[in-house]
């Protein structure tokens, strides 16, 4: 029987081909909202991840980046830089808000960072200055490219005119934006004195950093200090929520679209075997031996269907990127897991849909012309 | 005496309702002993395959008894079922009914996982079956790629894999042609009467009737036995020509009397004017008085 389950399932392989690429359509296309909401939240967390600090330095009770305001009088900058193990501090004065360029307007976070230094600035440079002067801005190359500016153009932000002296890349994505001004520039901007966002902390070499950022705590006043990696899976942690149950019902009405179309299939073989399950009954072979090729079946397809929508996903990543740089495509371990157990979901739902069909052959049919 | 193979007794079948009420089997009692070549024959709508569906475990019967193997089947459970015609029959159908994704060998083995030991038991028997029918040399061939001879020698070997006692054989020659089909005759001859096994065969081949030890026959759902060398002649009152009655498959009753026709055309035009025929037939029966 199990000979027969896998024979009779490739002895057509044109019809097993449409038959896993249309289930792995249905995947592929949950894979891929899911890859693009994986990368808008990888994006939110990219200037956190690729500035690399040791660890960040916020105002006490604020416990991420993505929107939240953090407020630290500047004195304690210095506060911060006599901790022990603090090998160096950088400031940053920080904004979620809007800039027009090209008659549009683009969400951004904007980063205000010292002048001249671009320890806090983009980590990878498209052309131009790294660390922008006064009334300068580094933006991310695909809004340039979008509103069709270059260096010398000028953008708003925070209604205040500013140059544009560099374009930056990975830090863009479609529902967020990074932008880099220096620090005096925002806080006139924003009518701030005395005060910085974050503080990104360089701790000496071998100085563990949560223990750096538990001493931060300690020493310096109503700050809170989280090591890099804590900060950044906080910030990702409230993208993803706030996206998961769009992503779960994209899952769900994948999964149902694929349930109906491996149903389908699965109920063809049967329709199209129907002479041959008849005559397996009438050699003795029992319902539910007939059920359990059908469900092998099932998950073969299933199986085969997700491995190619994840061959397909891992193609349009770098073709994604190539073709349209606005989209962000992330492929992580939790998608590729959520999507292979809807797969096996899939099927054994699916293999649930011919049961009427192969309790209604009649082995008696099998004496028939 | 041997317990037969195969009892039924009285069996009977009904389908549909009221006026629509047809007895397809009605009151059929029969028994096949081991090494046994039966056949039923009759004509189309007689009730041969309902028949032999129930013989073969496939049908339950409205009442009356089947007795396969020592076994009564209205006993047993649809799982039960299933075990019995696993173990103890081998089917041989007309379409021959191979399973096509799969090899001749493969074919051959199928039913074999149903049986205690298994496929791994049996693929000797199925080496030496596939050359005992010489089919040894296409042995790993797609089933669509056999003429259709082969096709009814796998389908054949197949039935014999689980060693069954009884084999039913539903218009085996059906599709063959003759030199095929009377190929196949003497396979099932040789394996009732070399292996002992109950064969059952229903089919119209006439030729059947030179190998099979026992003719019943079947008509209305009744069964009855035919010599061998039982004929009946009479006369087409249409057109005159001799036919056998006990194989006859074209008749009407009228009157009192059964009349037998050698084609549909006959049938219509005595059917339109039949005193005019009965006259012809009586004139020509009085003829054949007076020249004997």
């Amino acid at each position: 029987m199990f000979n027969w389950t896998f024979r009779e399932l490739f002895s057509s392989p044109q019809q097993l081909l449409a038959s896993v690429a249309a289930v792995a359509s249905a995947f592929a296309l949950v894979l891929f909202f899911e890859g693009v909401f994986a990368g808008e939240s990888e994006k939110i967390v990219a200037l956190i991840d690729k500035t690399d600090a040791d660890v960040w330095v916020m105002q006490e009770g604020v416990g991420n980046m993505h929107m939240t305001t953090s407020f630290l009088a500047d004195w304690k900058i210095d506060a911060v830089a006599g901790v022990e193990g603090v090998k160096k501090v950088t400031p940053i004065l920080y904004l979620n808000s809007v800039f027009e360029a090209g008659g549009r307007n683009w969400f951004s976070f904007v980063v205000g960072m010292e002048a001249g230094d671009p320890r806090a600035g983009p980590w990878e440079m498209a052309r131009g200055a790294r660390a922008p002067g006064p009334g300068e801005a580094i933006i991310p190359e695909v809004i340039a490219d979008s509103a069709g500016l270059g260096i010398g153009d000028k953008v708003r932000i925070a209604g205040e005119d500013f140059t544009i002296a560099g374009l930056s890349r990975d830090t863009f994505s479609m529902a967020n934006s990074i932008t880099f001004v220096t620090l005096d520039d925002l806080a006139e901007t924003i009518s701030t004195v005395g005060t910085v966002s974050y503080l990104l902390v360089d701790a000496e070499p071998g100085v563990n950093p949560a223990e750096l950022a538990e001493r931060i705590k300690a020493e310096v006043e109503k700050v809170n200090a989280l090591t890099r990696e804590e900060f950044s899976a906080r910030d990702y942690s409230i993208a993803v929520q706030m996206g998961l149950d769009i992503v779960w019902i994209m899952t769900l009405i994948g999964g149902a679209l694929a349930v109906l179309l491996t149903g389908f299939i699965v109920h063809s073989h049967v329709s199209e075997r129907e002479r041959e399950l008849a005559v397996m009954k009438a050699l003795g072979v029992r319902d539910r031996s007939i059920y359990a090729a059908l469900l092998l079946q099932a998950l073969a397809i299933g199986l085969l269907a997700y491995a190619l929508a994840v061959a397909l996903i891992y193609l349009a990543v770098p073709l994604v990127g190539v073709l349209s740089p606005k989209i962000s495509l992330g492929v992580t371990t939790a998608a590729l897991i959520r999507s292979g157990s809807t797969a096996v979901v899939v099927s054994l739902i699916a293999a649930i849909i011919p049961v009427r069909r192969v309790l209604s052959v009649d082995p008696v049919s099998a004496f028939q012309q | 005496m041997t317990t037969p193979i195969l009892q039924a007794e009285n069996v009977v079948k009904t389908f549909g309702q009221g006026h629509a009420l047809v007895r397809a089997v009605d009151g059929v009692s029969l028994e096949l002993q081991q090494g046994e070549m039966v056949t039923i024959t009759g004509p189309s709508g007689s009730g041969k395959t309902t028949l032999v569906s129930i013989l073969g475990a496939l049908l339950r019967a409205d009442s009356g008894k089947v007795v396969i193997d020592g076994t009564d089947i209205s006993t047993l459970s649809e799982a039960g079922l299933s075990a019995l015609r696993a173990r103890t029959i081998g089917f041989v159908f007309q379409s021959f009914n191979l399973l096509e994704a799969l090899s001749v060998r493969e074919n051959v083995l199928f039913p074999a996982h149903l049986a205690p030991g298994g496929v791994k038991a049996a693929a000797p028997r199925a080496d030496e079956i596939l050359e005992k029918l010489g089919l040894a040399e296409r042995r790993h061939a797609l089933p669509r790629t056999l003429s259709g001879g082969e096709k009814q020698r796998v389908a054949i070997a197949r039935a014999l894999i689980n060693e069954p006692r009884l084999i039913i054989a539903d218009e085996p020659t059906g599709n063959l042609d003759s030199k095929s089909g009377q190929n196949v005759l003497m396979v099932l001859h040789d394996i009732a009467r070399d292996d002992g096994r109950g064969v059952l065969i229903v089919t119209h081949d006439r030729r059947v009737e030179d190998v099979a030890d026992r003719i019943l026959w079947l008509e209305d759902g009744k069964l009855r036995d035919r010599k061998l060398d039982a004929h009946e002649w009479v006369r087409d009152p249409v057109c005159n020509m001799a036919i056998d009655s006990w194989t006859s498959e074209i008749f009407i009753d009228h009157g009192e009397a059964r009349y037998h026709f050698c084609s549909e055309r006959c049938r219509e035009r005595f059917t339109a004017t039949p005193e005019t025929y009965i006259t012809h037939l009586s004139n020509n029966r009085a003829a054949l008085e007076r020249r004997s």
